[in-house]
């Protein structure tokens, strides 16, 4: 049934609370597990300037050195997860406006299932952060399985 | 007697300027504004699945001419022809110190910077010094320096608006508001309109493009005015030469209106301001290599000479033009600072030219204006978002926290620009200068001491950061730049012997010195850096050149364990 797992992150908890779940469900079918990275152009555009989103356009990525650290530990996490199960995994570092890239990536490598972590927001802070897992649910028709991450009382 | 008049009444108007609707003009405007987006969009980001492949690069022709489109704000396309008709002699400051900050930059700087390869000017600063707060002192400077810079941009905006647009508080009044006050509110708005489209769509600005139809616009008024008027034919950037003399003693007579000190101190300050700004070194990261960055820095030098050598002539014939159909020029009234910061439209207006292309000349001043603001907002943004709020406040900030709060602080710093160019003090040269003052000040030491000796270290970049702030606090509230406090009846400044010697508009020939000497200082008697941020810096220098698309930190990094060659 699933052969191809897609787990989008961005190193964040509510990314890695997904994880879990993409591996459980990954063991049971032997699937591929699919680490992706998307650094955000307009992330990059407002935090680093509009001239550092023509350095991506360059491929000058590897020369990035905090963005490139940063998609290393966020796929690296899930790589090291999946091997720990003793799944097969790949990892891709790509860059644009995430749901969309994920749709691209989904549709590309042929996956059939995307697991991604949410934050459950409502309200104002939904209406201001926005959900990338809201919007991918929109530009994908490959099934998806949102994990509401739960923050701990503290 | 002060070289730049202080303008004291509250409402700017641009007398001679013909103030009305003007559809051609308006058309013109939002199709320059529409032209920059789509062609921003056409060349956006696509989607890049792979960050690991090579994509296109970008020449040292393209990055000098964004290194021009970067550059030319209203200071440059409205302010600089600005006062030279105001001060004659005295405005030729600013085109020999704005032209002189590019060779400093080529030598000392723009390979150095490459290779030791930052995101951002705080960054830099931050990872050079090893220190947070150096990080934040930078960021904060950084958020200022695009206030500052923005206010005279803003002024200019609303100036030409009127032009444009007309007095639209004579279609909507608008209590408590003059027509400029309506205007660059309304520029405002539409620039930060600008700047989120921008962003929705994934269009970056293609600045090579906004270049050519900036100095396009510019050249083909100077021409076209020239002719007209019986100037000049073919080479007016000589021949305006022909009416120095006539323009009176005001125009041609070096230092008569300002004294050689101030022309000293303001042209140091625009050099050395011009070698610290955030949104100019900025291109000098993202080149491929080292060689790149010092030919990009040589073409840009170039693109903005184009406009330097063109700007007298602009002014020698809008002065010319001013003085035979709207009054005198200089004595009592004499042109208002309001007048002069337009009078390169005003000239094309004055010369009789088709108002199609006059709006052209408009729109140009406009675009370059909006332009440049979207930049320095940007710089601004990223010092916030970047600099501050992910690497200091919150260190896990996720990329959508790190967009919201970028968004956040254009809105807040747009929002302080409005304030503060409700009613601006000076014309738009002088406004700018000040975000000059600040950048030489506070920032050049830092980059120039940072890659040039390598036992500068926290201590004394902190100190030395914290003083420059200071000492660029003075003069500006001497001179009671900030509408915060007004300063005695008749004169000019609280401490008049102060503003002789160390004016706002040319603070750095005193920061600067006091500045270096206080980082120079404090390092050497505080503990030397660690090893590794004095590798980095003789990284910079290394004769051997570096391999493509590799940063001094990573060099040093492979080599740890390593002793280091000692130089």
């Amino acid at each position: 049934m699933y052969d191809d797992i897609l787990v989008p992150t961005d190193g964040s908890d509510v990314a890695n609370a997904a994880v879990d779940h993409a591996v459980d469900v990954a063991s049971k079918y032997d699937a591929t597990i699919h680490a992706l990275f998307v650094a955000d152009t307009d992330m990059v555009a407002y935090s680093l300037g509009t001239e550092q989103v023509d350095r991506i356009r360059q491929g000058n990525f590897a020369e990035m050195t905090e963005l490139r650290e940063d998609a290393e530990a966020a796929t690296g996490r899930v790589l090291d997860r999946a091997t720990a199960a003793g799944l097969d995994a790949v990892e891709r570092h790509a860059g644009g406006r995430p749901q969309d890239v994920i749709a691209d990536y989904a549709e590309e490598a042929g996956v059939d299932l995307i697991v991604m972590g949410s934050h459950g927001r409502s309200g104002v802070r939904r209406a201001l952060l926005g959900s990338v897992t809201e919007r991918t649910l929109r530009s994908t028709h490959v099934p998806v399985l949102v994990v509401d991450y739960v923050e701990e009382e503290s | 007697m002060s070289a730049v008049p202080t303008l004291l009444q509250a409402d700017l108007l641009p007398e001679g300027l013909e103030i009305g609707f003007k559809i051609v003009p308006a058309v013109i405007v939002v199709g320059m504004m529409t032209l920059f987006l789509g062609v921003g969009f056409a060349f956006k980001v696509a989607d890049t699945d792979d960050m690991w492949v090579a994509g296109r690069s970008i020449g040292n022709l393209e990055n000098g001419m964004a290194i021009g489109a970067n550059w030319m704000s209203a200071a440059s396309y409205l302010g600089m022809a600005a006062l030279i008709a105001l001060s004659g002699v005295y405005g030729l400051a600013f085109v020999v110190g704005w032209t002189t900050g590019y060779f400093v930059l080529l030598i000392f700087m723009a390979a150095q910077m490459r290779r030791f390869g930052k995101y951002t000017a705080p960054d830099f600063v931050g990872d050079r010094f090893n220190s947070d707060t150096a990080r934040a002192l930078a960021a904060v400077t950084t958020f200022l320096i695009g206030f500052v810079y923005a206010i005279g941009q803003a002024r200019g905006m609303g100036l030409v608006g009127m032009y444009i647009l007309g007095d639209i508080t004579q279609v909507v009044p608008i209590p408590g508001l003059d027509a400029y006050q309506a205007m660059m509110i309304l520029f405002m708005l539409l620039t930060i309109g600008y700047l989120t489209l921008s962003g929705m769509l994934g269009a970056t600005k293609n600045m090579a493009l906004q270049y050519i139809i900036l100095i396009g616009a510019f050249l083909v008024g100077l021409f076209a005015t020239g002719w007209a008027a019986g100037y000049s034919t073919f080479v007016p950037q000589l021949q305006y030469g022909a009416l120095i003399t006539a323009l009176g003693a005001e125009f041609s007579a070096p230092f008569a209106g300002g004294s050689y000190y101030l022309w000293i101190a303001t042209c140091f300050s625009l050099v050395f301001g011009t070698c610290g700004l955030p949104h100019v070194l900025v291109r000098f990261y993202t080149v491929e290599n080292e060689r790149t960055a010092r030919w990009s820095c040589a073409w840009g030098l170039f693109f903005i000479s184009i406009l330097y050598l063109s700007a007298p002539a602009f002014a020698a014939f809008g002065t010319s033009l001013y003085g035979d159909q709207v009054g005198a020029v200089y004595g009592d009234p004499g042109m208002s600072s309001a007048a002069a910061d337009v009078i390169v439209v005003l000239a094309a207006q004055l010369a009789n030219l088709p108002p199609w292309l006059v709006g052209f000349v408009a729109a140009g001043g406009i675009a370059a204006a909006i332009a440049t603001v979207a930049g320095l907002f940007i710089a601004a943004s990223s010092a916030i978002s970047h600099d501050i709020y992910a690497n200091i406040v919150n260190e896990d900030a996720t990329q959508r926290q790190q967009v919201l709060v970028g968004r956040l602080s254009i809105v807040a710093i747009g929002l302080l620009t409005i304030v503060f160019a409700l009613d601006p003090q000076q014309p738009i040269a002088a406004l700018v200068s000040y975000a000059f003052s600040l950048a030489a000040i506070v920032l050049f030491p830092m980059f120039f001491l940072g890659l040039w000796w390598e036992n500068t270290n926290r201590q004394g970049a902190l100190a030395g950061m914290t003083t420059g702030l200071a000492v660029w606090f003075v003069p500006m509230l001497n001179e009671a730049n900030f509408g915060i406090l007004t300063t005695p009846e008749g004169q000019t400044a609280f401490v008049p012997f102060l503003e002789t010697w160390m004016p706002a508009i040319g603070a750095a020939l005193v920061g600067v010195p006091i500045v270096f000497a206080v980082t120079i200082l404090v390092s050497a008697v505080t503990d030397e850096p660690p090893l590794r941020t004095k590798q980095m810096v003789r990284q910079c220098h290394s004769p051997e050149p570096m391999p493509k698309n590799t940063t001094a930190a990573e060099v040093v990094a492979d080599r740890t364990g390593e002793t280091p060659a000692d130089d």
